[in-house]
């Protein structure tokens, strides 16, 4: 990633909170959004050019609560002007019960624009998520719990279950990633191998099997969630990870400075995330539940020669 | 996903190297940690041993009670309608809450011990402790403890409470575990190991203690 582009971004950044202002409180997980910020538009810091292949990242997101259903909100105005076609999830789709009426309250209604609009939702399970949801239509993950599927030719994404990884599944991801020959590898689960949450923090035991193998087979980037805040990690070996564990559930004030990870981080508001990909860039932003862009740059994509 | 037999663990790590380790007690022998892997093992080709005959055979017979309690789930899960890959929320609730009914009616006397036996449950015991005893071991044991559900109480054929996060088991674990079917997991509460039967969602039976102290 060139420091000319964050430098670009953090330009950026400063200008939007110059703009709309910066939270400078914690709101709780049920605290309505400030009134003043509820029109907020996203600043975009994407290209959106015609063509492209856009989508945006959730995590930790299915409560039924108000502020999942604000920072729903926000990104159903992003994709008015932002047509992106796919929702990766991190995970933790479904908070508590998962009757048929939870299915409603904390998924269906409050992203049915996005829904109505043929955004598809592409999910992992987290820990709070019972295996069933792998049946359900609008999770799209055809009764798996692993998975991968290729939007377009240059990418591909991976999609795994962390609660319970599996010798199967490593297997699974190592053929995968080897027979894989798309230019964007970016692998998707729920528990982060690089976190600077206070909570819970990166796991070391998953990092010490799946680190190699994204190493070895080139992915680019990774999202996960379990932290409920934002962290875009600094490059870690050359990959990207980003924690976006902020879709329905804040940890307020949860993010540790000291841990000499964090590129960029916000945990006083819900976060979702926007990305493009044009050739052999990422384009992302990082969106808050009162539309402020929060985070937002370009990551280019690893090319190691086997 | 890839398709393993139904009904039917195989045994991972049986490594027959040596004939030293047998353990006739309850309490955890000291860790061996991973000494019949070779240095050069990746993570996820490492075994746990040594694992003697009598420990096999020890583990064959909850490898026995698993795969009645398997042939009971699939006969009960087949007596239901299939969940499709494009199911309802109507439909996924209905089915699983049927099989969880068919399943703990079925089992209505089961008691712990029945499918982690007796010989089982010392030697799954031990190698836990050689697992958190080895390298990283700290680590693992933090990564169990995270959302891990401690002071939840329940007994053999409940129900898995709906609003209790699932600990997640690191994979050096579930590599060292006897491997289960696709529809069993094991999971922690506390520092129980418990089997659950994630179609029915119903604990199918648990180890106390089998988290070491230290």
């Amino acid at each position: 990633m060139s420091s000319e582009h964050f430098s670009r971004a953090r330009l950026l950044l400063l200008a939007v909170l110059f703009a709309t202002g910066c939270q400078d409180s914690a709101p709780k997980d049920n605290a309505p959004a400030p009134a003043k910020h509820q029109s907020a538009q996203p600043v975009l810091a994407l290209p959106n050019r015609e063509g492209s292949f856009k989508f945006g990242v959730l995590g930790d997101f299915g409560t039924g609560a108000r502020p999942q259903y604000e920072l729903a909100d926000q990104m159903v105005k992003l994709h008015e002007r932002f047509k992106y076609e796919i929702v990766v999830t991190v995970g933790d789709n479904l908070y508590g019960s998962e009757r048929p009426q939870d299915f409603q309250k904390k998924f269906e209604i409050p992203y049915k624009p996005l829904l109505d609009a043929g955004v598809k939702f592409c999910a992992v399970l987290g820990n709070h998520d019972a295996r069933e949801q792998r049946y359900y239509k609008l999770f799209n993950m055809n009764g798996k719990l692993y998975y991968t599927f290729s939007p377009t030719p240059d990418v591909r994404f991976f999609l795994l279950e962390s609660t319970y990884p599996t010798p199967e599944q490593f297997q699974w991801l190592e053929d995968e990633l080897k027979a894989s020959s798309n230019n964007w590898k970016i692998v998707v689960f729920h528990h982060p191998l690089y976190s600077s949450g206070e909570r819970h923090g990166s796991d070391l035991g998953l990092r010490e099997v799946l680190e190699p193998l994204f190493l070895k087979y080139n992915v680019s980037v990774v999202l996960n969630g379990h932290d409920h805040v934002y962290e875009r990690v600094k490059p870690q070996k050359g990959i990207q990870y980003f924690v976006v564990g902020s879709g329905g559930r804040l940890r307020s004030g949860n993010i540790d400075r000291e841990s000499g990870i964090t590129a960029q981080d916000f945990d006083t508001d819900l976060v979702f995330m926007a990305a493009e990909i044009i050739g052999d860039e990422m384009y992302f932003n990082a969106i808050s539940r009162v539309g402020q862009t929060v985070d937002s740059g370009v990551l280019t994509r690893r090319k190691i020669t086997p | 996903m890839s398709a393993k037999p139904n009904g039917v663990i195989v045994f991972v790590g049986l490594a027959l190297v040596t004939f030293t380790a047998c353990n006739g007690g309850d309490k955890p022998a000291p860790a061996p940690a991973t000494s019949d892997s070779p240095a050069t093992a990746s993570p996820t080709e490492r075994v746990v041993g040594p694992l003697s005959p009598a420990d096999a055979q020890a583990l064959s017979t909850m490898n026995d009670r698993l795969k009645d309690y398997i042939d009971l789930h699939t006969k009960l899960e087949s007596s239901l309608p299939s969940l499709s890959k494009d199911a309802t929320p109507q439909e996924i609730d209905k089915h699983q809450r049927a099989l969880e009914i068919l399943m703990r009616n079925a089992r209505a006397t089961a008691k712990p011990g029945d499918i982690f036996t007796p010989e089982a449950r010392p030697v799954i015991i031990r190698l836990l402790a050689a697992v958190f005893g080895g390298p990283g071991g700290q680590q693992l044991k933090a990564s169990i403890m995270d959302e891990n559900p401690v002071g939840l109480t329940f007994s053999v054929n409940d129900r898995y409470p709906d609003a209790v996060p699932l600990s997640s088991v690191p994979a050096q674990v579930l590599q060292t575990l006897p491997e289960l079917s696709e529809d069993m997991e094991y999971h922690f509460v506390g520092d129980r190991l418990i089997l659950l039967d994630t179609h029915a969602h119903v604990i199918a039976d648990f180890i106390e203690d089998a988290l070491p102290k230290e």
